[in-house]
């Protein structure tokens, strides 16, 4: 069969380079086995992509309403007996303008807080002139913020029935929350390595029972473990790799839609804000990044682990 | 084919009283004593059943006697560890007597095994493993995989595996086993041609035509657990 030796000496030299390296067809495929694998790997790596890919997602979002919430405070004023509420608005503005760090300053007008209570206590109309607590809205310069205990004293003493609100009660439970959920996802993200981790022992020691013949082949040749592990470790990497760019894949995909889904919906839009949702931006490319990340992660992982299981097995087997 | 010559001066494998048993139950070989010499060619015969792939089992170290000593290239085996093992192993050459090819693989790639695990590079073995398939017949299926080969393709091929690399031993156990006489032959002068080279051979079989076919060639005979040397 000339055509076939021509084609062995055609081959260039680098193909050669390589065919030294190349190990991983000695493993005999078994397409049953393998395709079972691949989607083993495919799914688990899906969910631990997702997870990484929605834990950014949602830390992003968390320390983006942290910055906006500790960025404003407001001031409340309850209505006092024998006290004009309107005068005391105007006086506790003018002096929030003085304070350094103070950049905003803008008093809610009757009317904009009657709307406010709207949803409890029905049409405005129908309330005549209630007397209600009023509000102050107050930007702060969050590089050099003001001292808000001090301009709370300040205010409590000049003008009566004052109180500020910097909302750090709702800052702690969005920290507690962000973190609660980073912990949650990292618990499962293990929990996720340590199913690939099982499935690639089994499928490994399957794999090295189905093909011991093969192995003690490679031993009477001259081969050493190391040699079979890199044999079998070539073959299960190569199966990770497949599995894990599918799921990936899919991750990527899913994030995306959901990113479509929060961009076209104006109150998601608002919430998480644009800079989050945009792929180019920082948030966007990280989490990419981690999504391929941890698709490499888990065919590194089903690599190690099959060299390891085989390390294990070889001296029971043969 | 040209086969180095033996590097080794002394015996190349020596038995010296094995025993081995499983577990609790009588001994499979009792007291067993022989030697292969530097390019000697020899049969192992016997019944079925009688040991003869347990004593090739026992060369090749898959299998540990449970007395005795054997020494193999001068090197007491109960010395040995795993790399020693290898090194021992890669000096020897073995045709089983189910093949164990690698269907997956082509014929070309079958043969060029001991190479690649040996981490050569194709270029320097490509040329080698080619003239061999062609001296021994396969020079037309380089590209066929082995469950397209007729019984006789497949035990050249396995026997142009084991001959590849130039070993100093070659074991065999039954290579003509699935062979008509004819084919059987010619496989014979395959081995008596490379014993020519410079290999010491030692053929497992129960075939008494075709070991009477080499004149002069040692017999040991496997009967009742024990081991009798001919010639």
């Amino acid at each position: 069969m000339s055509s076939s030796t021509d084609f062995h000496n055609q081959r260039p030299r680098f193909r050669s380079f390589l065919d030294r390296f190349s190990t991983d067809s000695l493993v005999a495929p078994d397409p049953l086995t393998d395709r079972t694998l691949v989607a083993v790997i495919f799914i688990l790596t899906f969910i631990a992509s997702l997870t990484a890919g929605l834990v950014l997602f949602g830390s992003a979002a968390s320390a983006r309403w942290q910055a906006l919430l500790s960025s404003e405070v407001t001031v409340q004023i309850r209505p006092q007996p024998g006290r004009n509420i309107e005068t005391d608005l105007t006086r506790a503005a003018a002096l929030l303008k003085q304070v350094q760090g103070i950049t905003k300053v803008r008093i809610y007008s009757y009317d904009e807080t009657m709307r406010m209570l709207e949803p409890w206590l029905g049409q405005s109309s129908s309330l005549g002139g209630l007397s209600i607590p009023r509000l102050i809205a107050v930007e702060i310069d969050s590089k050099s913020p003001p001292d808000i205990p001090a301009i709370s004293k300040q205010l409590a003493h000049d003008i009566p029935g004052t109180a500020i609100d910097d909302h750090r009660s709702w800052t702690r439970r969005l920290t507690t929350l962000g973190n609660s959920l980073v912990i949650a996802s990292a618990a499962g993200l293990i929990l996720v390595m340590t199913a690939t981790a099982l499935a690639i022992i089994f499928a490994t020691r399957g794999a090295m029972v189905g093909n011991r013949d093969i192995v003690e082949v490679f031993y009477f040749m001259g081969a050493d473990d190391r040699y079979i592990a890199r044999v079998f470790q070539r073959h299960f990497f190569r199966l990770g790799l497949r599995g894990g760019i599918l799921g990936a894949c899919l991750a990527l995909i899913v994030l995306a839609l959901l990113r479509f889904v929060v961009a076209g919906t104006d109150g998601l839009r608002d919430m998480f804000g644009f800079g989050i949702i945009d792929p180019l931006s920082t948030v966007g490319l990280a989490i990419v990044i981690a999504v391929l990340a941890v698709a490499l992660f888990v065919s590194l992982l089903v690599s190690v682990v099959s060299r390891i299981t085989v390390h294990s097995t070889l001296s029971r087997l043969v | 084919m040209q086969v180095h010559p033996n590097r080794w001066g002394g015996e190349l494998v020596r038995f010296e009283n094995v025993g081995l048993r499983y577990g609790a139950a009588p001994e499979t070989l009792t007291d067993i004593s022989f030697s292969i010499l530097p390019q000697s060619f020899q049969f192992l015969t016997g019944a079925s059943g009688s040991g003869k792939t347990t004593i090739l089992r026992l060369i090749l170290q898959s299998l540990k006697p449970t007395r005795g000593m054997i020494s193999i290239f001068g090197q007491d085996t109960a010395q040995l560890d795993k790399d020693g093992l290898t090194a021992l192993r890669r000096r020897m050459g073995i045709v089983f007597q189910d093949f164990r090819l690698l269907d997956h693989l082509t014929i070309y790639e079958n043969v060029a095994l001991p190479f690649k695990i040996r981490g050569r590079m194709e270029s320097s073995y490509r040329a080698e493993v080619i003239e061999l398939l062609k001296w021994i017949g396969l020079g037309d299926l380089l590209q066929a995989k082995p469950p397209v080969l007729s019984g006789g393709e497949k035990q050249r091929t396995s026997i142009a595996r084991a001959l590849v690399s130039q070993p100093e031993l070659l074991l065999a156990d039954e290579p003509t086993g699935n062979l008509d006489p004819v084919l059987a032959g010619r496989l014979l002068r395959l081995f008596v041609e490379l014993n020519r080279s410079g290999t010491a051979i030692l053929i497992a079989t129960h075939d008494i035509g075709l070991m009477d076919q080499i004149k002069g060639g040692r017999r040991l005979v496997l009967q009742n657990h024990n081991l009798q040397v001919e010639g």
